[in-house]
């Protein structure tokens, strides 16, 4: 039987070096790019197509998919958040994209490795130490103190207000990676099953792998949604300030 | 709230629980281990900083909790 976690391996495709740095081309990148392009297009075909005030079928779900991304901002943010639609609106398609390229039979879920989504949560993260320093200067340190603390408990819930909020980044990344991860190694052991099993018996794990496969679609979905959510929240505790 | 946002956010929410407690006990015993490993002091900063990562994992649990009660009472009126 085929070791389930034989397709999270990475082997360079096209092998370019640069003064030390491994900058190879593998299957994980270019799946990446296809993610990045597909979600390109598929907004641009709609700006190409002329969107009328009475939409199209794709129009619509395009609006829909922005309204519900407006919706999430402007509830989290508050009345800053229409600034950040557009980062949150391609966040979210960037990393659906990328989910939904993994189900796609031989290519790769560029989300199932840390490396990717812990750099997308440091990223979010520094980004909203800068937005939060920016809006309020030194006065953002107060982050660390939860309002109405006595001032004796102050010292003891520093470093454990601290821990929490550097845990941001990594319950982002984990996430997402975990998720992802967990769902193809399953996918990966019952469609092993099916193929091992004698016959008639392995309808039964084939049936469950096209159910599951329909279940991983919604997780890419729900996944994105969660990973813009908290952003959207994230941004808006650096801004709102408790 | 319409029954469909509501879905979502308890979605939301169940995905969050688990890797909150998690993520923050995990990086409160990670930074204890590694002070330990570099400063050779035994095991203290390890404990110091798995029951201040405990501590911060249900501090966590409580704010996504408080968001589930928010959604909750909006969802009463």
């Amino acid at each position: 039987m085929e070791n389930p976690l034989h397709h999270f391996e990475l082997h360079p495709i096209v092998p370019i070096h640069l003064g030390g740095l491994d900058l190879s081309l593998n299957k994980g990148i270019l799946v990446m790019w296809a993610a990045l392009a597909a979600a390109y297009f598929l907004f641009m075909m709609v700006v190409k197509s002329k969107p009328g005030l009475i939409p199209g079928k794709l129009q619509s779900i395009l609006e829909l998919y922005l309204g519900m991304i407006k919706d999430i901002a402007d509830d989290n943010i508050g009345e800053e958040g229409d600034k950040y639609v557009p980062f949150i609106a391609s966040l979210f398609l960037f990393i659906f994209f990328c989910n939904l390229a993994g189900l796609v039979p031989g290519s790769y879920t560029i989300t199932s490795q840390l490396v990717v989504t812990g750099t997308f949560a440091v990223s979010i993260f520094v980004m909203t130490l800068i937005i939060g320093v920016m809006k309020h200067g030194g006065h953002f340190i107060t982050i660390l103190v939860p309002p109405g603390v006595p001032k004796v408990m102050v010292p003891f819930l520093i470093p454990i207000e601290l821990l929490s909020q550097l845990s941001r980044p990594l319950t982002l990344a984990l996430r997402l990676f975990g998720n992802m991860t967990a769902g193809h190694i399953l996918l990966g052991v019952i469609f092993g099953m099916a193929m091992t099993a004698p016959m008639i018996v392995n309808v039964l794990p084939f049936g469950f792998t096209v159910l599951l496969y329909g279940m991983e679609v919604f997780v890419s979905a729900i996944q994105a949604y969660i990973f813009s959510l908290l952003t959207c929240v994230y941004i808006g505790d650096v801004i709102k300030l408790h | 709230m319409s029954k469909d946002d509501d879905f979502k956010g308890g979605i939301g929410i169940a995905f969050r629980m688990g890797t909150e407690l998690v993520a923050a006990i995990l990086l409160g015993s990670l930074i204890g281990f590694t002070l330990d490993h570099y400063l050779g002091t035994g095991p203290w900063f390890l404990i110091i900083g798995l029951i201040c990562g405990v501590l911060a994992g249900f501090l966590n649990l409580y704010r996504v909790a408080q968001e589930l009660s928010k959604t909750n009472d909006t969802d009463k009126e």
